[in-house]
């Protein structure tokens, strides 16, 4: 596994290189959540609890949200289409290393740069600047495990996304769509909370709200009952495990493309 | 056993006959219009272990597909071909622990970090000792001072520099063989030389098998004893290296631009060439490219001086290349049946 670990420490000193754009990162992140922070004082103006959260429950849900989202962007669906397209892919192929451990991993090196150049800077903000009180139960313990799981799953689905570029040049559209489904779906922008109902039912039996609802679910109300704590755990990890186990599916076949028609 | 084999090794491509414009991108969505191109066409040959091998041929005649295919990365369209017994792209992870490759346009090295850094990723993903890896990098540090470019970006470096670092990553995990894929493109004499003899050094001392693709006859004649020229997917010659040099040696192209050139001068240039060297005087002129003349000359029948100073006397001489000969006139004069 030395392998992979020499991967990890060289994705998180490529993104080291980049660290002057997190500048950036952090400012446009703190003026969201200041927009947010506005937005949803007003929401609350004439009521203390709504669809049985809190002020301080949904906004530190929305924070943190903001701040899981910055976490899982790594652009992997970018570089894994681009490195396809222009064959830099067979780099890749000649080193005894599995394609999908081999992304997997150095995306894991891209989310460490992110958890220490930005992630971290904005919970700090978020504790200092807006003064918001974080909870703290079974769930808080729970939430790093989650969080591993989230990605997992994130990155399947860049992966997938980027993949596709074995069969169509522009990937462009197909990332953006994928981006817009997760932030909408997944309770990222939104809890989930405040969907209507029936669709709240739907989007529970679907995979993207593992991604954001879990971990911010267990995070902002980590005093759930464990049966509960436990199911949602139960089913990311359900989820984590069968996307890995399909995407690598769809590799062997994407692969295919280019073993047969070269790219 | 051969450490590789290769029998009636075919890879066709489809490629879609695109049309032109937008609306001939749009008709492209549902053409079923296919062009098969024969990358690689019936290839057949044995490579001993230690062997050196210049795989020779103009641009497009077929060597990175046949590269690709030993190295795993393409999947043969019929034909059988072995590497150390195994064939390529059936087990690729265990394969490419034995190979190393070198893509002359493509870098293996990574691109943001320093130099030493992409050797130290590259030693852990090949599981690469400790003592191995000191002594590797000791080598070429002797060979080409390549210490000096430790802490170097990799983005910065010379196209040299960096295939330099290249080479010494491809060898890095001591493999049976290497696949140096046009690692000379471009280069200068000086990185040339280097080059050469860090290649020739690791080739006797380790006695790596190494396959080495160019369009620079100087590389092949420098390095390697056996010659496999290819052409249109074909193999049109695989034998000693001398054979060929015997052949090619004697030839140089006398490139020259003549002032207010036109088809007439073309062709009195050639009715005199006629006139004063004989008819079978190993001369062969064409117009390459606007005022360019190429004179092909043999030195075996006509002296190059003597051209030369024919040409510079009767004509108006405006400016004088001497090159060597080129691929493209080597496959001609295979096909011609120089080497029959
Ligand atoms: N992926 C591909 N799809 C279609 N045609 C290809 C592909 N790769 C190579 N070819 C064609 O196959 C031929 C051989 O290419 P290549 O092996 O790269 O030549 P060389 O390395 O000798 O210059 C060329 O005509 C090239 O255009
Ligand atoms: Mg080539």
């Amino acid at each position: 596994m030395k392998k992979y670990f020499a991967i990890i420490r060289g994705a998180f000193m490529v993104g080291m290189v980049y660290r002057l754009g997190f500048i950036f990162t952090i400012l446009g992140n703190l003026v969201y959540l200041g927009v947010a922070y506005y937005l949803w004082t007003s929401i609350y103006e004439t009521t203390n609890v709504m669809r049985g959260l809190t002020f301080n429950e949904a906004f530190l849900y929305i924070a943190l949200g903001s701040a899981v989202f910055i976490l899982l962007k790594t652009y992997s669906d970018w570089w894994i289409s681009r490195e396809i397209i222009d064959g830099n892919i067979i780099i890749d192929l000649i080193k005894p290393i599995d394609y999908q451990l081999m992304t997997l991993f150095t995306n894991l090196g891209f989310v460490l740069t992110n958890l220490i150049a930005i992630t971290i800077p904005t919970a700090l903000m978020l504790v200092l600047v807006f003064n918001v009180t974080i909870p703290y139960g079974a769930g808080t313990l729970l939430f790093p495990f989650s969080l591993i799981m989230a990605f997992v799953i994130s990155y399947c689905f860049d992966y997938f996304t980027g993949l596709l570029a074995f069969y169509t040049e522009s990937t462009w559209g197909l990332s953006i769509t994928k981006d817009t489904i997760i932030l909408v779906f997944s309770g990222a922008l939104v809890p989930l909370q405040f969907f209507p109902e029936g669709m709240q039912k739907v989007l529970m039996v679907l995979p993207f709200q593992t991604m954001y609802h879990t971990p911010l679910m267990l995070f902002t109300r980590p005093d759930q009952p464990w049966e509960a704590l436990a199911g949602m755990l139960l089913v990311q990890c359900g989820w984590a495990l069968g996307l890995i186990l399909l995407t690598r599916l769809f590799y062997l076949q994407a692969i295919k493309v280019l073993r047969i028609s070269g790219g | 056993m051969s450490l590789i084999q290769i029998k009636d090794l075919n890879k066709h491509f489809n490629v879609l006959n695109r049309r032109e414009g937008l609306g001939g991108a749009f008709l492209d969505l549902f053409s079923g219009d296919y062009n098969i191109v024969r990358a690689v066409d019936g290839v057949s040959f044995d490579i001993e272990a230690g062997e050196m091998i210049g795989y020779i041929g103009p641009n497009g005649a077929g060597k990175s597909t046949t590269i690709k295919m030993m190295t795993g990365i393409l999947k043969p369209s019929s034909g059988a071909i072995l590497v150390n017994g195994f064939p390529p792209h059936a087990n690729r992870i265990r394969q490419a622990q034995i190979m190393g490759v070198v893509f002359g346009q493509r870098t293996q090295l990574w691109w943001d970090l320093p130099v030493i850094e992409s050797f130290k990723i590259l030693k852990d993903i090949y599981r690469v000792d400790q003592k191995t890896f000191d002594d590797h990098m000791g080598l070429f540090n002797e060979l080409v001072g390549l210490k000096q470019l430790y802490k170097q970006q990799v983005r910065t470096l010379s196209l040299g520099q960096r295939m330099l670092c290249d080479i010494t990553a491809s060898f890095l995990h001591n493999p049976q063989v290497v696949f140096l894929d046009e690692p000379t493109i471009g280069l200068d004499i000086s990185v040339k030389a280097k080059m050469r003899t860090v290649i020739k050094e690791l080739n006797q001392t380790r006695n790596t098998t190494i396959i080495l693709t160019t369009h620079d006859l100087g590389d092949v004649e420098a390095l390697c004893r056996r010659i496999i020229i290819i052409d249109k997917g074909k193999v049109l010659f695989d034998g000693d290296v001398k054979k060929v040099n015997a052949l090619f040696g004697a030839y140089r192209t006398l490139k020259v631009q003549v002032n207010d050139f036109d088809e007439s001068t073309l062709k009195a240039l050639a009715g005199q060439m006629i006139q004063h060297f004989g008819t079978n005087n190993g001369i062969s002129i064409s117009e390459v490219e606007k005022h360019w003349t190429d004179i092909t000359i043999d030195q075996a029948r006509t002296p190059l001086a003597d051209v030369l100073s024919f040409v510079m006397t009767n004509f108006p001489v405006h400016d004088v290349r001497i090159v060597e000969i080129s691929m493209e006139n080597v496959v001609q004069k295979v096909y011609d049946g120089a080497l029959s």
